[in-house]
């Protein structure tokens, strides 16, 4: 899943300055699960806005609203009529769906709630780790299910730096070493033979490195 | 001539930790204004609850749950006690200032630390004046 984080108050406060009326929009999938913009995140937030408005005695009016996707047009659609009455829209989606939403309603400003941070896991209650860069060329058949291109913070791919202690990296020593989980994997699984195997500088031009990617299914496409 | 500030207090409580039964004790009093909340576990006070309460023009905020340890469902106190943390520091980024909720732990039927708690919202709340939100 996608993790953010919502913006500081003081921020949203910023961003917002300049209208009277805003829809503050959420989203019900990723953005929900790591509490940054469902739909009681963006009760959250219109209340905390309204009180923080009326305090400093500015008057402001929020529509609340939240959506299922803000990344797929047909849930954008359902949002068109609260969008149209509102003079801005504070999008508590991940960058991708404050795009597609700024892409669908072009008349109108599209501003972000939230900081997208990272593709991660929730790795227990409350706690949300990056786990995958999108680099375009999984390899985790080799490292035993753990990436080392998103874990390690040398992104080394052929075995250890040899600076960790006691499982912790030396860069971040509140970070696990990657290499010392791909080793535990592979003992666990069998495969340590996998570390035999030469893995060649990477072609960083599947990821982000290489420009926005786009991947195009034809077989989809009438 | 100033009007005298009379506090509105918003009392989220747990059942289980204080009884309908209980409100009476403040029944009479006319240095504040009580609105009583009930909820069956305190893990149902939600972040939007305390916050619409202040909109509602509560001065302060008070959320009452069992003694640790003793919660029914083994773990609501704690999860209200981490709410109210996270919606105090909101308030401070608000401006209205956190001070104005509290939380604090009770046994079933214990009037007379209820009454404490309420004093003690009291006091701070003359410090602070009324909800500059409300």
């Amino acid at each position: 899943m996608i993790v953010a984080e919502q913006k500081p108050l003081s921020e949203i406060k910023e961003i917002i300055a300049p209208y009277k009326k805003i829809l503050i929009l959420g989203c019900g999938t990723c953005v929900k699960t790591c509490f940054a913009g469902g739909e009681e995140e963006v009760a959250v937030l219109a209340s905390a806005l309204r009180l923080a408005y009326k305090k400093d005695g500015k008057e402001i009016e929020i529509e609340e609203l939240t959506i299922e996707r803000q990344c797929e047009n047909e849930f954008i659609r359902e949002s068109a009529p609260a969008v149209s009455r509102n003079q801005g829209v504070l999008s508590l989606a991940c960058g991708a769906g404050v795009q597609a939403l700024a892409r669908r309603f072009a008349k109108t400003p599209v501003l972000p709630g939230v900081n997208t941070t990272f593709i991660g896991v929730l790795e227990k209650q409350g706690i949300f780790t990056e786990e995958c860069s999108g680099c375009g060329n999984c390899r985790l058949d080799i490292f035993g299910g753990i990436c080392p291109v998103t874990r390690c913070a040398k992104k080394l791919l052929n075995g250890p730096c040899g600076g960790s202690q006691n499982g912790k990296c030396e860069i971040n020593p509140e970070t696990d070493c990657a290499w010392q989980l791909i080793i535990d994997r592979l003992k666990a699984l069998g495969q340590m033979d996998n570390l035999r195997k030469y893995i060649p500088p990477k072609n960083w031009c599947t990821s982000l490195s290489g420009g926005p990617r786009k991947l195009v299914r034809e077989d989809h496409i009438i | 001539m100033d009007k005298k500030f009379i506090p509105k207090i918003t009392v989220f409580h747990c059942i289980n930790a204080f009884t309908e039964k209980t409100h009476s004790i403040f029944v009479g009093r006319d240095d504040f204004e009580v609105k009583f909340i009930k909820l069956p576990c305190s893990s149902m006070v939600k972040d939007i609850f305390l916050l619409r309460a202040f909109e509602a023009g509560a001065d302060g905020v008070v959320v009452l749950v069992c003694p640790e340890g003793q919660c029914r469902y083994v773990e609501g106190n704690i999860r209200a006690k981490k709410r109210v943390a996270w919606v105090k520091n909101l308030l401070d980024d608000i401006g209205i200032d956190g001070g104005r909720l509290s939380l604090s732990n009770i046994a079933a039927g214990d009037t007379a630390a209820a009454t404490q708690i309420i004093d003690n919202a009291l006091k701070n709340l003359a410090e602070l004046g009324p909800n500059p939100a409300a």
